[in-house]
């Protein structure tokens, strides 16, 4: 198994991310393609669900390959994870959590990075950096990285010009 | 899990929107991309076009969106088709898109396409 790509945030479309197959092996890791083993995802689509409740912001990434949930948490003021943090870090936290989520919005295009995690048997991102793309073209780059890297470095390269 | 229901929408090219096309269904869920070359305030409905092809769009669900002939637009939706036969967009999200480059839009879509086809392949061999 590959883990050079562990802590990457490797650039998937939703199709792939919704392929990944927990690894035998590492606790809170999948396998990518047959071999690759990752935690962390990266992902651009348009926002087409939010649904806000007190401790986190669930949102849905459609990239054309299909539709992720991602979760922004919103409760480090109250958590007790966060209580070993340095109080001015978790304030920090908690001002830049819920200034992306007022970003997030029905018809926006996110950039979106975290872990990945399996809830209730379907794939889904702990989000840890939101950004709404200004750029038209954004999703048209991220979709030719996905492939460039999809031949090269996550798989044996395909047979497609 | 809410999302896990909402389909993407696949997308595609004007030019890919006609009868016999596999596309071309009722209730297929579609991303569309194209110039706003007319639109009806009372109807709210638009008509957006790239190159010779065109394709109704039923706004009324679109509230924070402004619309603005001669710009290019995208939205994410469901492809209703009515009694003549007649496909209207029903987007869901909707969103200006002016500065996209279309050429480069078009001939990505293919590609992700081969290359979602082709792992799909590699798949069913392994």
């Amino acid at each position: 198994m590959d883990r050079a790509l562990l802590n990457t945030h490797a650039k998937l479309v939703a199709r792939d991310i919704h392929r990944l197959t927990q690894s035998p092996t590492e606790a809170n890791s999948f396998i990518l393609g047959g071999h690759a083993c990752i935690s962390r995802v990266e992902t651009v689509g348009t926002i087409v669900s939010r649904d806000m409740t007190p401790k986190f912001l669930k949102f849905g990434v459609d990239d054309g390959t299909g539709c992720v949930t991602c979760l922004l948490w919103l409760n480090q003021l109250t958590s007790s994870y966060f209580s070993r943090f340095d109080p001015s870090t978790v304030l920090l936290l908690a001002s830049t959590a819920r200034k992306q989520a007022a970003e997030i919005r029905i018809g926006a295009v996110a950039r979106v990075r975290g872990r990945v995690g399996s809830y209730r048997g379907a794939m889904q991102i702990s989000a840890t950096v939101v950004v709404v793309e200004r750029d038209p073209n954004a999703e048209i780059l991220h979709w030719l990285e996905c492939v460039r890297l999809g031949r090269s470095c996550f798989r044996i390269k395909s047979q497609i010009s | 899990m809410a999302n896990s229901q909402i389909e993407a929408g696949a997308p595609i090219n004007l030019q890919e929107l006609y009868p016999s096309s596999p596309f071309y269904k009722e209730a297929v869920s579609l991303r569309v991309t194209g110039t706003l070359k007319g639109y009806s305030i009372e109807t709210a409905i638009g008509v957006i076009e790239d190159g010779d092809k065109s394709l109704r769009i039923d706004t009324q669900h679109l509230r924070d969106v402004s619309f603005r002939v001669g710009s290019i637009y995208q939205f994410i939706g469901e492809l209703h088709i009515d009694p003549n036969n007649e496909a209207i967009l029903q987007p869901r999200t909707g969103r200006n898109v002016d500065g996209i480059d279309m050429n480069l839009y078009r001939k990505t879509i293919e590609l992700l396409r081969k290359f979602l086809e082709v792992e799909d392949n590699r798949n069913m061999v392994e």
